[in-house]
């Protein structure tokens, strides 16, 4: 009697444990698990993978950035790729000019906030390219967040030519 | 949905399993090998809390790339990995600086907050490994909040002699040629040991041909990661006096590791690489690749006197860390490495610390209390160099104090006390950038990303438990408060890691993590089965975390994602089962299951769970101990069927991780030849070369698959001879 006594006490207690356990198991509340896009598949958009910019020049960077459910900020990294060190992120190889010593290189470095929090949102941003930067293969970088911090990077492969 | 399917399962298991065990108990079944860890604590201040314990015999047996590898085949322990050899502790998913890990009774100290950073610790140098799950704060103060490894040499020779063994390995996955060379001897009192070990391997390889970085498809050359070959080389040197009432030891040791890191993707970056060069040699160590030397000097003393027992532990570290890369400008560095630089081109970062530590302990008896007060002090100095920068150079001072009470209110139950202080001062160094960048007025200035700070911290600790048997059944309850402080990097961090395209920005306001904890365990012997079910529940009221911003910054972070340190309140819960079962005399079942969840309650991440939140797992082992004979000695045979559930609780950057199944077998016997005998073991890991990702794994992100399948072969020469004295 006694032993059954102190099994069936062994066994509540390990009821407990699950049950406290369990209990503490509550559905999650929604939380965001997914990514903003970058879009660059418009006719329109500007740069894409292999796209050539003259130096001297103006362009407008033109991407379709989206998010479930708010953006954040958007950020450009302009870089130059003379030395093959970084690769881009695209499916599509683009012809690479020999190593070179950069002189003086195109460097851009700009950060946006996206205003109102949108789901969607239509980048465009004129950057100009000086007449007196080096030629040659480049990087353009673009970073997108969205309002819980997630982020996406297209790494395009670029050339600027004289 | 499959999470809760193995949870559920575990506690379907922890229910029905004892009325089973004791069922079978009753027959009269003869146990050749006994593991006995409970008895073992009962009389330490740690008894109250749960402690697995491996000794080296089992190491070897499931050696694994790394120790914290080797180690994370116990439930509740995991290893944060960077490719197939170095790896750091998670215990119950926690991880880099909560886990305390100590050698020879002196906290290991390296570079612990680096995600690609591993333990710098020899494994064939390891007597024993005690893992200490939940907070072990009022033994060992900050970094203790999530749990404890200890590590023992192994144990002296009780007689004169002198015996060694050679241990050769070699490993299929990644061409591993090894070696480690254990001695220890004893005459009278004085003892002495010593061990070297060589680990040379390749790159290793994983189940696939390619890996997709972003949209862009990396071809791997035979499967293998380039550029991860490395080479280990370490040595450890012992020697004292012991008796029963003096012991003074040394322990000289070094570490030393140079390794290469995945040259196609470091962190999230993708990077263009010269596959001539790279894939010339599969064992040459090229760009990005890190090499790391640990010394340590420690002396433990022990003397007992006068029903007092002191232990007073010395210990000096010095952990030099450097990371290597080809110059690559980022953000506003100059196009060209300037040639008037003192740093070498390819220093991308380096850490120079220096670790001076010493533990005192006194345990005694007044009445029937059994009280242990001890303290602590550390000093540590940390100097930085290399082009790029992510924590500037600091100093830092702890102190700590504790008294522990163990009361024995009857023969069933002893009741625990602890109480700790601790004062810590940090002093972080200025630092500014060595090149200039572009501010928006066009003006080029020289950024200073750290001031001198100065900040000191105080916490006051408490831990009350109790013991109890009841029947067979053990019964552990601990609560407790524990603490950790802010480190140089959650304080003063404020660099581009470039690697993750994240602006790391510390916060010089944050204060200490303050933690509570309730732990529970339930455990069961008999003479053919043991079970342990170890349930914990956590409140972080400060939890401090790298929240990934929606922001970017164009100046400090050149363009990149502002991470900051924030802090949060923290909800964990979770659980490990362990359980052994002999049904026959030469047939043993273990089941090992973990659990743990996390849940931010508070901040910007409230909802999400802690970044590396390890899966639930369930590890089914069936082995086969056939019996010896005249050449065959203490033969096992034994598979391993490991599931992992799928890892849905992601927070900024995760990536969701699929659920997988990983089978390994081993196999060892001991050959033996008249009065020599030859320690012989196989193991196959991961035995049907199951492509999967591990969610703690460094290359997670880069969606690169765990190494693929393993053939690990040892054979263990002893010799010496031990005289009776």
């Amino acid at each position: 009697m006694n032993t059954q006594m102190q099994r069936l006490k062994q066994y509540a207690l390990m009821a407990l444990m699950l049950a406290s356990t369990i209990a503490c198991k509550k559905d999650t509340e929604k939380i965001d698990t997914e990514k903003p896009t970058i879009d660059l598949s418009a006719a329109t958009a500007f740069p894409k993978q292999c796209s050539q910019i003259k130096r001297g020049s103006s362009f407008t960077f033109h991407a379709r950035l989206s998010d479930n459910v708010a953006l954040g900020s958007y950020s450009i990294d302009v870089h130059h790729n003379f030395d093959h060190h970084s690769h881009s992120t695209e499916v599509e190889e683009c012809t690479l000019e020999p190593v070179k010593k950069p002189v003086k290189p195109f460097v851009l470095v700009k950060s946006v906030n996206i205003p109102g929090q949108p789901q969607q949102y239509d980048a465009q941003l004129q950057i100009d390219v000086p007449a007196d930067i080096d030629p040659g293969n480049y990087h353009f970088m673009i970073q997108v967040t969205d309002q819980s911090g997630w982020s996406i990077q297209r790494g395009i492969s670029v050339r600027i030519v004289e | 949905m499959n999470r809760r399917t193995i949870f559920t399962l575990l506690f379907t298991y922890g229910i029905l399993y004892p009325v089973f065990a004791q069922e079978k108990a009753a027959k009269n079944i003869g146990l050749r090998e006994v593991h006995v860890e409970g008895k073992r604590y009962k009389h330490s201040a740690e008894g109250v809390l749960s402690v697995d314990v491996l000794t080296s015999d089992s190491i070897q047996k499931y050696q694994a790339g790394s120790l914290m590898q080797t180690l994370s085949r116990l439930p509740g322990v995991n290893a944060i990995g960077i490719g197939a050899s170095q790896s750091k502790p998670q215990i119950r998913g926690l991880g880099f600086n909560r886990v305390a890990t100590l050698e020879n009774g002196i906290k290991h100290e390296g570079q612990q907050w680096g995600l690609d950073h591993g333990l710098e610790i020899d494994q064939y140098s390891i007597g024993t490994a005690e893992i200490i799950k939940g907070a072990g704060s009022f033994m060992y103060g900050s970094d203790a909040i999530g749990g404890v490894i200890r590590l023992l040499p192994p144990a002296e020779l009780q007689a004169n002699g002198l015996k060694g063994v050679v241990n050769l390995l070699t490993k299929s996955n990644n061409a591993t040629y090894g070696g480690s060379l254990q001695l220890q001897g004893r005459k009278g009192n004085w003892v002495f040991g010593g061990g070297v070990t060589h680990l040379d391997y390749a790159d290793y390889r994983v189940p696939t041909d390619t890996v997709y970085v972003y949209n862009y498809a990396v071809r791997l050359k035979d499967r293998q990661v380039r550029n991860t070959a490395g080479r280990e080389t370490n040595f450890q040197l012992r020697g004292g006096y012991t008796s029963d009432q003096f012991s003074s030891i040394f322990y000289l040791s070094n570490y030393h590791t140079r390794i290469g890191f995945f040259a196609n993707a470091h962190g999230l970056e993708p990077r263009g690489v010269n596959t001539v060069l790279y894939d010339q040699s599969d064992r040459d160590i090229l760009y990005p690749s890190q090499q790391v030397n640990h010394f340590k000097l420690i002396n433990r003393n022990y003397i007992a006197q006068g029903g007092h027992k002191i232990w007073v532990d010395l210990g000096y570290q010095r952990n030099y860390r450097q990371e290597f890369n080809n110059y690559t400008a980022h953000g506003y560095m100059p196009p060209v490495y300037p040639e008037d630089m003192n740093m070498p081109i390819h220093l991308e970062r380096r850490y120079d610390k220096e670790i001076v530590n010493i533990a005192l302990k006194d345990q005694f008896t007044l009445g029937t209390h059994r009280f242990t007060v001890g303290g602590n002090a550390e000093y540590q100095h940390n100097k930085i160099a290399g082009w790029s920068f992510l924590i500037p150079s600091y100093k830092q001072q702890t102190v700590g104090a504790f008294i522990h009470d163990q009361y024995p209110i009857n023969d069933q139950t002893i009741l625990y006390a602890a109480l700790r202080y601790d004062y810590s001062h940090i002093h972080t160094s200025p630092y500014q950038d060595w090149f200039a960048s572009t501010l928006e007025n066009n003006q080029s200035v020289h950024i200073v990303r750290a001031d001198e700070l100065r900040r000191s911290f105080n916490s006051l600790v408490w831990s009350l438990g109790a013991t109890r048997q009841i029947g067979s059944w053990e019964t552990k309850l601990n609560v407790g408060k524990s603490f950790r402080v802010p480190i140089a990097q959650e304080l003063a961090a404020n660099g581009v890691n470039y690697h993750y395209f994240s602006y790391e920005k510390g916060n010089a306001a944050l204060s200490p993590e303050q933690s509570y904890q309730v732990d529970f365990a339930l455990a069961r012997r008999s003479r053919n089965a043991y079970i342990a079910f170890t349930p914990f529940f956590n409140y972080f009221a400060n939890y401090i975390y790298l929240n990934p911003t929606s922001g970017y910054d164009q100046y400090y972070g050149a363009g990149n994602q502002i991470f900051e340190y924030a802090e949060s309140k923290v909800r964990r819960y979770g659980a490990e089962l362990k359980m052994e079962y002999r049904p026959l005399a030469h047939w043993k079942v273990e089941v090992l299951g973990e659990y743990v969840r996390s849940e931010q309650l508070s901040g910007s991440k409230k909802g999400y769970t802690l970044p590396f939140s390890p899966a639930p797992s369930l590890l089914v082992d069936l082995s086969w101990f056939p019996k010896s004979s005249t050449y065959f000695k203490e033969s096992y045979l034994s598979l391993d069927c490991k599931w992992t559930a799928r890892q849905d609780h992601i927070v900024p950057p995760e990536e969701k991780t699929a659920g997988y199944q990983v089978f390994n077998f081993r196999a060892g016997t001991q050959l033996t030849w008249g009065k020599s005998a030859l320690q012989l073991r196989l193991q196959v890991q991961n035995m049907f070369d199951t492509k999967y990702m591990d969610h703690t794994s460094f290359y997670r992100l880069i969606s690169l698959p765990e190494q693929g399948r393993n053939i690990v072969l040892s054979i263990g020469i002893p010799f010496g001879k031990k005289n009776p004295s």
